[in-house]
């Protein structure tokens, strides 16, 4: 992984330069208004379009955040089913503490 | 003692308000989750109905399959019964929900055999899945728009390293340092595969029904 640092990137070539997108775009900063990379923009457009490109997809994959399908209603009563029968306390490998009380009280 | 009980005599940890940026807190929530930890299990229906869509959501990106995740989405929810109590409000409650569906998914992707250990010798796609190098022509489409519909395809498309890295940051927006302790992987590969899936998705979305014929030539080529 190559680190941008203080790197001059007027005349790296293209695919020079993306081997520092990786970092680049690590740093939450949008790269296609980096200062120190206009002059590659310049000569190299299609540099420029590349980030671009990426950007609209980080950007769009936001909205995916926002879920649109609910799980079947089987899952609710497999998981009512479980707690009532307490197998969904035998089954757990990691200790099983912090369990609440009160199972019976699920409807 | 537990740490509800923890949680009632110590004052509470100053929680970082970053951390709420894309999960604010939701109304009735907090209360739903003291309520919870008591076993209250009207409490635990009304989380369940809070955060059931999202976690779903979450196993059907990371496993593409509509049965495993509703599986998935039903061990989340039982391991959140379970551990309800140690939740100490130092993040948002649907961001350590979803650290704990990632953990519980993680799980299972390793018992089905692929191995996450070492991210960057198993999850790496093939060379046939790896993203091209194209500095070419570009697509204007693609910056200007991107619908939600086609990325959404595309990432379903995408080899299962690649879509557990760039869902885990670009989706749910874990941090780098975030994923690669879950993935047990460096930042650094971390980057590095967000990248590639990036690059990958750009190909998918400019070409996104790329011929039998093509693919023969590229086979051919090979």
């Amino acid at each position: 992984m190559s680190e941008p640092g203080d790197i001059n990137f007027d005349d790296l070539k293209p695919e020079e330069f993306e081997q520092y997108l990786p970092e680049l775009f690590a740093t939450g900063d949008k790269v296609s208004d980096d200062p120190r990379l206009q002059k590659l923009y310049a000569a190299h457009p299609d540099c420029l379009a590349l980030v671009r490109d990426l950007e609209t997809i980080a950007e769009t994959a936001r909205s995916l955040f926002e879920p649109e399908g609910d799980p079947s209603d089987k899952v609710w009563k497999n998981i009512q089913n479980k707690l009532r029968d307490g197998s969904a306390l035998d089954d757990e490998a990691d200790g099983g503490d912090d369990i609440p009380n009160g199972l019976s009280k699920l409807n | 003692m537990n740490e509800g009980q923890l949680m009632t005599q110590a004052p509470p940890p100053k929680p970082n308000p970053g951390l709420f940026k894309r999960n604010p807190p939701i109304a009735g929530e907090a209360e739903a989750i003291e309520a919870a930890k008591n076993g209250d299990a009207e409490a635990f229906s009304q989380l369940y109905s809070l955060h059931k869509r999202r976690v779903y959501t979450l196993c059907l990106r990371m496993l593409g399959n509509v049965s495993e995740a509703e599986d998935m989405t039903q061990e989340a929810f039982l391991h959140l019964f379970r551990k309800i109590g140690s939740f100490r409000g130092e993040s948002a409650f649907s961001t350590w929900l979803h650290r704990l569906t990632v953990n519980l998914v993680l799980m299972q992707l390793r018992k089905k055999g692929l191995n996450l250990v070492s991210l960057e010798e198993t999850i790496n796609p093939s060379e046939e899945d790896a993203p091209k190098r194209d500095f070419g022509s570009r697509d204007p489409v693609l910056t200007s728009s991107v619908d939600r519909v086609s990325l959404e395809r595309a990432v379903a498309s995408l080899p299962p390293g690649y879509r557990m890295v760039f869902v885990l940051h670009d989706v749910e927006g874990f941090e780098h340092n975030e994923i690669a302790t879950m993935l047990n992987c460096s930042t650094g590969n971390s980057k590095s595969q967000l990248h590639k899936a990036r690059l990958k998705l750009r190909e998918l979305l400019r070409n996104p029904n790329p011929s039998p014929q093509s693919d023969a030539s590229t086979e051919a080529a090979k």
